[in-house]
């Protein structure tokens, strides 16, 4: 019986695992192969050549690697400033019936596709656009504003709304998690709301924070379709540049780059992985299986 | 040659096309007998292959793929293309990395009794014209000629006035109120042989640029957009006519059909005339090197690359998509008047005649595999990162 239960368990376990290993690992690796793969004319050959990394690292690529860092971080920053408040709500002050519904909203611009979505900026945000024509009304400018589209800003409007939402959900399962007791404590010791939140909620929400931070980053950093629609004059982060390898058939180059985007991603991952107990993030999870 | 993320070069037209996919792939598969036909949607007769299906006996499943490169590599290597495809019809020129992989044949004219017909092939494709590489290769012939175009930019004359020179993409008069095609092979070219014409770069042949050449133009055009010239590049069919309709820049590089597309909408612009000429392309048919290929399935893929140079077909595709297809069209659909009305008719004539005035202004031909093409490809890198 007990064998039986075993073969059911590590069989259940197993098929997300081989899927896992068909369909992502066994890419990956063949990514990783093909970028040290020598190119001639129009096919490859395996080969053990850095050519690839070469080219990336001292070419223009890097400058789109380094923007591709800089502007993930800040538009990633800029989302947990807004949905870590918003889960802190959800989280501390709202009635569950309201959690339900906003957590709800949060998953409604996913049922929209995501190119149209995006596309919908460029309607508001132009110089005949609502939001300019608002401004004029309101007398706040005399003429349209022109970097409302296809500027950084309009890139960051646009990663902002794709990935905030997703962003939402881990604070709030972190946030959520937290022992009521632990804050109680800290307010029966005397310590201020503001000391509360810096000295207990702010570290024990961490786990959350990091989680939320990985899915806002890797999200924009590998994005290509805002900086195409928003981003104006050849806005490009690293997901364009790869494309753009492909184009002219230069895979070895395209998975030299998406290797150090995978590495990148990987570091950052095995940090959160090191860094904190993922039953702190799911302890909401946790709390109501028991 | 396509961008990222596409919804691309005719992307417009693959919509329908993947609709047509599974009525026709529906019909297709009841009658047994069928031929696969790749495409970007432009060579899309609305579904409608009763005419070829009546006379050869064959369907036609016409598949909705990619225009760039690698999508085009990836579905007939990777995608099992060769094993699936008859034809595949895209921009020509495609043929250096299509026969290096062994994807396409060599076509035989003497198979395609209408070959001899299209005097296009003659005036502006046959070898020895600049407009070989978008069907030969090394003296041979491997495209059929699906439809032939030139492009050359767009205007509001309501802002602008009229304009005829690809200066105005430069002018700062337009400052923040000119946009490009995300492209090198278009936009690049195209002002290369503004460059050229207006003599202020040293360019011996647009269509084949050596990389300092090529760098020269992108220097340009960094200079431009260092100066705030460019509002946006666009890399969309949907992008770039919202642009125009919405009157968010005044003059565009662009493709004719977004013209009329504007106009549906309601939207007054004009598709220039420019003095240096226009950058010429064409579709072509390949007839795929396809594996277990029966000798049946060679000979109705032939006549169907005859049906395609025909002039029900050639006249069907000059209407829905706006471009010159072959000789046969204007005469066809002014003649059959129960499959064509006179006024599209009329439309089909009016086409056919600017599209052969562009071909008679001359330009430069585009080529989409340039010699140096990863030269161009890292160039406009250092464009779109400058």
């Amino acid at each position: 019986m007990r064998r039986a239960r075993a073969a059911v368990r590590y069989g259940l376990l197993g098929l997300p695992g081989v899927f896992l290993v068909v369909f992502l690992v066994c890419p990956l690796l063949l990514t990783f192969a093909i970028s040290f793969w020598q190119r001639t004319g129009f096919t490859f050959t395996p080969a053990l050549t850095f050519n690839s990394y070469r080219a990336f690292f001292s070419g223009v690529r890097l400058l789109v690697f380094d923007r591709s860092l800089l502007i993930s971080l800040e538009a990633t920053a800029i989302s947990l400033l807004l949905a870590y408040p918003v889960a802190y709500f959800l989280a501390f002050h709202a009635v569950p019936k309201a959690v339900r519904i906003c957590l709800s909203l949060f998953t409604v611009p996913f049922l929209i596709n995501y190119i149209i979505r995006t596309f919908a900026w460029t309607y508001l945000l132009d110089r005949s656009g609502p939001v300019n024509r608002l401004l004029q009304w309101l007398g706040l400018v005399h003429h349209p504003v022109s970097w409302l589209l296809y500027s950084d800003f309009a890139v960051f409007i646009g990663l902002v709304s794709a990935y905030m939402p997703f962003m939402v959900f881990p604070l709030w399962l972190s946030l959520s998690g937290i022992d009521q007791r632990l804050i109680e404590a800290s307010w029966m010791l005397g310590a201020r709301p503001a000391r509360t939140f810096f000295g207990v909620i702010l570290p024990l929400s961490l786990p959350g924070i990091f989680a939320a931070t990985i899915f806002g980053f890797v999200g924009s950093f590998g994005e290509s379709a805002v900086p195409t629609i928003l981003g104006g004059v050849g806005f490009q982060l690293m997901g364009n540049t790869i494309t753009s390898a492909m184009d002219v058939l230069d895979y070895p180059l395209a998975a030299a780059m998406s290797s150090v985007v995978v590495i990148a991603m990987l570091g950052l991952l095995t940090a959160w992985f090191l860094s904190f107990d993922l039953r702190a993030l799911l302890g909401k999870i946790m709390e109501w299986r028991r | 040659m396509t961008r990222p993320f596409e919804i691309s070069r005719r992307g417009l037209l693959s919509t329908a096309a993947g609709a047509a996919v599974l009525s026709v792939a529906g019909r297709a598969k009841a009658a047994g007998k069928t031929l696969n036909f790749a495409d970007i949607g432009v060579g899309d007769p609305g579904g409608d292959w009763s005419g070829f299906t009546k006379a050869s006996g064959w369907n036609v499943n016409l598949v909705a793929i990619g225009n760039a490169p690698s999508a085009i590599l990836n579905v007939m290597i990777g995608g099992g293309g060769t094993s699936t495809y008859d034809i595949i019809n895209i921009v020509g020129g495609m043929q250096p990395p299509l026969i290096s992989n062994h994807l396409i044949e060599a076509i035989d004219p003497a198979e395609m009794p209408d070959w001899a017909k299209d005097t296009y092939i003659s005036e502006y494709l046959t070898e020895g014209k600049p407009g070989f590489q978008f069907i030969g290769y090394q003296g041979r012939l491997y495209g059929v000629p699906s439809v032939l175009q030139g492009d050359a930019f767009a205007y509001l004359p309501e802002k602008t006035g009229p304009l005829d020179s690809y200066a105005a993409l430069f002018d700062p008069k337009w400052r923040g109120y000119v946009a490009l095609e995300n492209n090198y092979t278009t936009a690049g070219q195209k002002t290369a042989l503004y460059l050229k014409k207006a003599g202020l770069a040293d360019i011996k042949d647009p269509a084949n640029m050596s990389p300092a050449e090529i760098k020269a133009v992108v220097d340009f055009l960094i200079g431009r957009k260092k100066g705030g010239q460019f509002r946006v590049l666009w890399s969309s069919f949907e992008q770039a006519v919202d642009l125009i309709v919405r009157k968010e820049v005044y003059v565009i590089d662009c493709w004719e059909p977004m013209v009329f597309a504007a106009a549906a909408k309601g939207v007054h612009a004009v598709y220039a005339d420019p003095k240096e000429g226009y950058l010429l392309w064409a579709m072509a048919a390949y007839l795929v090197n396809k594996r277990n290929g029966s000798a049946a399935e060679k000979k109705a893929s032939y006549e169907l690359l005859n049906f395609m140079l025909g002039g029900w077909y050639g006249a069907k595709i000059t209407l829905l998509r706006g471009y010159m297809t072959n000789p046969l069209a204007p005469a066809y659909a002014a003649s059959h008047p129960a499959e064509f009305t006179a006024a599209e008719a009329k439309k089909i004539a009016a086409i056919t005649a600017n599209v052969k005035h562009k071909f008679d202004q001359g330009g430069t031909w585009q080529n989409r595999w340039p010699t140096h093409i990863d030269a161009y490809e890292s160039e406009w890198q250092r464009f779109e990162a400058a």
